[in-house]
């Protein structure tokens, strides 16, 4: 399977009246936007914005955040089994409006948090003030489920990506990168020497706000799938996840999963990179054990030699990586865990909901209790009201000049679990 | 048996053990339950930290069984410990709370369809 990621760079974002980049300039037609996203009558109202690295905006609160793309060659544009009809993803041409991300805002609880500083000391803990953002914020048509809900402001986010994406189809890329492996039988004659390793990533599929889709299949239904490493680099796995803003996968951060992607760079050199494995986090005990059997399984199957394998969320997901962790070191293989820590405000305590003597080869990607202070915002996109879920943990967090202190656990994507954040680990 | 504290939960289903207590008093209950044989069907945490500052949460546990199931009363210890430890420095959402009432009972839902039809 061959890939080619063409980058076009962004350099700086506006509406206007068509959506096209030209010199770096991402241009996008804010009415034929809106207009699109309204064909589904679920939706009474659609708010756009920009937020730019810098600008002293606030964006809350978060629903997803995703990459704009085109597909130029082979497959289905935009997100096959979802946005469009099924189709293979990971092979082909696809060109990425690199630098530009689409993020969308609104409430379908009260308790949701996920925010984005795009200055000062908030914009430190989150890739995404980097990104130059078109923010979509969705009102829905009253007496909605939120089932439904979140539905549309999911379908939403994902059909704007595309619109959008559609800027970059007759581009020339800056830069193209390309991602190509064989079959295991090819790859593993080709690297004899090399330790075979798989990468087995969790996500959470337990419910309305914690679910996770690949082709469009709810993942709470599968068994641990099996996945070429270019299949998620392609648009394959999208979040419904909306509820743990600091270590949930964004569907952009599945799109550039930075532990395949590291993989993938140590391919022929290290290590011979098989592939994902995809792996439902359950919340019953049941379904954790029929999970950890069935990678293992696969682990075994397929003769790695070790397994990466990362988390999403925490809580009961801490139960299911280690029980994965101590069926594959019993059997052998050597296992590293990705993971974040919940270890109080001083970073002390200990780090994991579960603990178990095999974890021996443990990433953090750091403390969700890490306290952060977050200045007033000249701007305020979504809900200001927002801001309140975000003092509510504790007592005195809003501070007299209107600054607020919360922990990493709301900025989006502070604490990533597969290794797409600025946080990272030392040793002393 | 579903153990909550959740008043929509107690409205809805049979089989239920309802408090009116807090959720590390749900926990407990659970707690006692496994002590004497039962075993849990879902695990007693959630997913996320913003699922801890929840006023409220339901735990399936299954029938009683002849001795101990020493894995899941090692859960539920873990379990009530970790969750003590975050909340004595934080306080539940009370703001929210019927979203948090909704947000349980679906939880729990989406729960009880990854158990139908088994026989175990």
């Amino acid at each position: 399977m061959k890939l080619e990621i063409g980058r076009i760079y962004i350099k700086d974002i506006q509406l206007g009246n068509e959506t096209s980049v030209k010199n770096g300039v991402l241009t996008v037609d804010k009415t034929s936007l809106i207009a699109k996203l309204k064909e589904d009558d679920r939706i009474k109202d659609v708010k756009i914005d920009i937020a730019k690295p810098g600008d002293k905006v606030r964006i809350i609160p978060v629903k997803d955040v995703i990459e704009p793309r085109v597909k130029i060659s082979g497959g289905n544009n935009g997100f096959p089994g979802v946005t469009a009809k099924p189709a293979q993803c990971g092979e082909g041409r696809t060109h990425v409006l690199y630098g530009a991300a689409i993020v969308t805002v609104g409430d379908i609880v009260g308790f949701q948090e996920g925010v984005i500083d795009m200055w000062g000391e908030g914009a430190k803990w989150t890739p995404f003030s980097q990104t130059y953002n078109l923010t979509v914020d969705i009102n829905v048509v009253d007496g909605i489920d939120p089932h439904t809900h979140e539905e549309t402001v999911r379908l939403a986010g994902l059909r704007a990506a595309e619109f959008v994406g559609q800027a970059g189809k007759d581009i020339t890329p800056d830069e193209v990168l390309t991602y190509e492996m064989g079959s295991i039988f090819e790859e593993s004659n080709k690297y004899p020497n090399l330790p075979k390793v798989l990468y087995a990533e969790m996500m959470i599929t337990q419910g309305l706000l914690h679910d996770t889709y690949i082709y469009g299949v709810n993942a709470q239904t599968i068994l641990p799938a099996l996945l070429h490493a270019n299949e998620e680099l392609d648009n394959a796995v999208i979040s419904g996840n909306c509820v743990a803003a600091c270590d949930k996968i964004t569907t952009y951060q599945h799109q550039n999963n930075s532990t395949i992607l590291d993989l993938y760079a140590q391919h022929g050199k290290e290590i011979n990179f098989m592939g994902c494995i995809m792996v439902p986090e359950h919340t019953t005990l049941a379904g954790k054990m029929r999970a950890s059997d069935y990678t293992r399984k696969l682990v075994k199957m397929l003769g790695a030699d070790a397994v990466v394998v990362s988390e999403e969320g925490y809580g009961n997901p801490d139960s299911a990586l280690l029980i994965i962790c101590k069926k594959c070191e019993k059997e052998g293989v050597k296992t590293v865990l990705i993971t974040d820590e919940c270890a109080g405000r001083d970073g002390m305590s200990q780090p994991l909901a579960d603990t178990a003597a095999e974890a021996v080869a443990v990433v953090s990607g750091g403390n969700v209790s890490h306290v952060v202070t977050l200045p007033p915002a000249d701007k305020v996109i979504g809900n200001a009201e927002a801001i309140a879920v975000l003092a509510g943990g504790w007592e005195g967090a809003l501070l007299e000049d209107g600054s607020l202190q919360c922990e990493l656990n709301a900025v989006i994507g502070s604490t990533s679990e597969i290794g797409y954040h600025n946080v990272t680990c030392r040793l002393y | 048996m579903i153990i909550t504290n959740n008043p929509l939960v107690a409205e809805k289903y049979e089989n239920v053990l309802w408090t009116d207590g807090s959720v590390e008093k749900t926990l407990i209950i659970v707690r006692d339950f496994i002590h004497q044989g039962y075993e849990l069907v879902s695990h007693p945490l959630a997913a996320s930290l913003r699922m801890l500052f929840s006023p409220y949460r339901s735990i399936i546990i299954n029938n009683k069984k002849e001795k101990l199931n020493f894995e899941h009363a090692q859960i539920i210890e873990d379990s009530i410990i970790k969750y003590k430890k975050h909340m004595d420095l934080r306080k539940t959402d009370e703001k929210t709370r019927d979203d948090y009432k909704k947000i349980d009972l679906l939880l729990l839902e989406a729960a009880l369809s990854e158990e139908k039809g088994k026989w175990y």
